[in-house]
């Protein structure tokens, strides 16, 4: 099973469904919609970058939401178009990784990860994340 | 502790010509009813969403009193609905950051020009301009007013006066013409996080993006010509609409407090309905805590829309001519998103208005349409105090997702369209143009229809927009 994302109808925010073999899968796919959230259909070309992320949270919903947190911070603090994740470790009540990314100029401001319908589960096929952004 | 609810919501009753209402009994959990002000056609657009589910979950909150109130504009948000007011009794009733919404003191102010549309004539253009160099729009953009940490601080405590008292920037006049005079009482910036504060830092005097603008207006039809004199309105003049909030530093308050509190419910003993929903009562630390660093928040927020009049300001000296600079008044300053403690039916409340705006009587509101309709100059009626906590509507209400009106417009045909309508527009993404285009929203003619027949607020000018710098 491949990891995927989609963006689902919101009338004023961003609803994002996240699906992958494994948990880690999940936060890493997240990372991948933000990228392409940032790019906004024009990839930069920034200098390249590298920053240690963590967050941590008292459920695994919580966990997913600050972890893009993170990410999104960085993206408005430092222009960080995030690329790849590395040496991510999704453990009970934290998350740990070296981001990967370019620093430019991110096309798209995400004010806040909100914790309405947030949602990181075990389904059939998988796991499965829901998220809704302040945009 | 939270449950995730995905009941539809229940069939409002209609009360009279413009209210309807959900009863208390609707849901076990509610603790009021739901009421929404509403033509039939537009709480038929209302219906589409997740907004009267998302309001029949506000009406659970703990303390709550007399109803969970919608305004026409209303849309599903995250939490509460977009449109939303809750007023909740202290000490036990309870605050809510998601209440108030990450973009703490989100609102609009108003300038009006000494020159008429007609007068500016061909400078339209250059002022456009002048404009969108001198104020930075866009994600993550940082302004040029930079700030020491303790400038920051005295700019959490003390609002937009700091800055015309140890900047030069704006007048006592500007000050004076803001809701509660541009500063909430208890700010408290030792509240605000480190986060919070360097995220906002650099931000002081940018627009943002989203939905944020800065509009060049014309004052197209005068409809209530006592008021509009008493509020310095006159056909034809020019007016410059700022919409924006407190930015980074907004954003990171909410999202600190809806962490804190959302940790703190089972302690607190409060089930709800939606984890963004997350609250504590008023009088306890994570209560009185929020309110302090909200407080600091909506404070950088009207010093943050001053900044962008000065900025204004001097795009019109440089384009019309200092005395025109200096002559540009400000009619107002309205928050809509907020939460203050007010009096209201002998007793003191907490009014949260989500996208909701404070409408005292006689009080100026700002209702801003879509880029190419109208916005409308209203003035606060007594039903206001009478029906909704002194608040009524904020705009015209989004009733597309973003994916939608991009699908269905294309950027640059509506920069176009835009332009040939008489439209100037600065934009630094076509894509974020075609995400706000007008058939994203409702009509804003027939929202402010509503809070007038209503009794709420009554119209006194209508604005036609010249130019947008688009955030």
């Amino acid at each position: 099973m491949e990891s995927t994302h989609r963006w689902i109808e919101h009338t004023s925010e961003l609803q994002l469904e996240l699906h992958a073999r494994s948990e880690a899968g999940v936060f890493t796919e997240a990372l991948h919609a933000l990228r392409e959230l940032f790019e906004d259909d024009s990839p930069g070309d920034g200098e390249p970058a590298r920053r240690t992320v963590e967050a941590e949270a008292t459920d695994r919903g919580a966990l997913l939401a600050e972890w893009m947190a993170e990410l999104v911070f960085l993206a408005e603090k430092e222009g960080l178009v995030p690329d790849d994740v590395r040496d991510l470790v999704v453990g009970e009540d934290t998350v740990t990784a070296k981001v990967v990314g370019r620093l430019g100029a991110p096309r798209h401001l995400v004010k806040a990860v909100t914790y309405h319908d947030l949602e990181l589960r075990r389904d059939r096929d998988g796991w499965r994340g829901n998220v809704v952004l302040d945009v | 502790m939270s449950e995730p609810r995905r009941a539809a919501a229940a069939d409002p009753v209609r009360i009279d010509d413009t209210l309807w209402e959900i009863p208390a009994g609707a849901r076990e959990d509610m603790r009021v009813p739901a009421r929404v002000f509403a033509d039939a056609d537009l709480l038929e657009a209302i219906r589409t969403d997740h907004s009267l589910e998302q309001l029949q979950n506000v009406a659970t909150l703990p303390g709550i009193v007399e109803a969970a109130i919608a305004m026409p504009d209303i849309h599903q948000g995250y939490g509460f609905p977009v449109g939303g007011i809750a007023a909740t009794e202290p000490p036990d009733g309870v605050v809510s950051p998601g209440g108030v919404g990450y973009d703490i003191n989100c609102g609009v102010r108003l300038l009006a020009a000494p020159f008429t549309a007609a007068d500016l004539g061909e400078r339209r253009g250059a002022l456009m301009d002048e404009i969108a160099r001198r104020v930075p729009t866009g994600a993550g953009r940082g302004g040029r007013l930079k700030l020491a940490a303790a400038e920051l601080d005295a700019v959490l405590e003390q609002g937009p006066r700091w800055l015309v008292e140890r900047r030069g920037i704006g007048t006592p006049d500007d000050v004076a013409a803001t809701e509660s005079e541009g500063r909430l009482d208890g700010a408290d910036p030792a509240r605000v996080s480190p986060r919070a504060r360097e995220r906002g830092a650099d931000q002081l005097g940018t627009v943002g993006s989203g939905n944020h603008f800065i509009e060049v207006q014309r004052v197209d039809a005068i409809l209530d010509a006592e008021t509009a004199e008493a509020f310095g309105l006159r056909e034809d003049q020019v007016t410059i609409l700022i919409h924006s909030g407190s930015r980074g530093l907004g954003h990171q308050v909410c999202t600190d407090y809806v962490r804190r509190m959302d940790r703190a419910l089972e302690r607190h003993g409060i089930t709800l309905p939606d984890r963004q929903l997350s609250c504590a009562p008023v009088g306890s630390d994570e209560g009185r805590a929020y309110l302090a660093a909200m407080a600091a928040a909506a404070n950088f927020a009207w010093a943050n829309r001053h900044a962008i009049a000065d900025a204004v300001r001097r795009s019109v000296a440089g384009v019309v001519g200092r005395g025109a600079a200096a002559a540009t008044r400000q009619v107002y300053d309205v928050a809509h998103n907020v939460a203050k403690l007010e009096e209201h039916g002998g007793r003191t409340v907490c009014v949260h208005r989500k996208g909701a705006t404070r409408a005292f009587p006689g009080q100026p509101v700002f209702i801003p349409g879509s880029m190419g309709t109208a916005s409308y100059v209203l003035a606060g009626r007594q039903g206001s105090m009478e029906r909704s906590f002194g608040t009524v509507c904020h705009g015209a209400g989004r009733r597309m997702s973003r994916t939608a009106a991009k699908k269905q417009v294309e950027g640059a045909a509506l920069r176009r369209e835009l332009e040939a309508q008489g439209i100037a527009v600065r934009a630094a993404s076509s894509k974020g143009l075609a995400e706000e285009a007008p058939l994203a929203y409702k009509d804003v003619d027939a929202v402010v229809r509503v809070v007038e027949r209503a009794g709420l607020a009554g119209r006194v000018a209508r604005l036609r927009p010249i130019g947008v710098v688009k955030g």
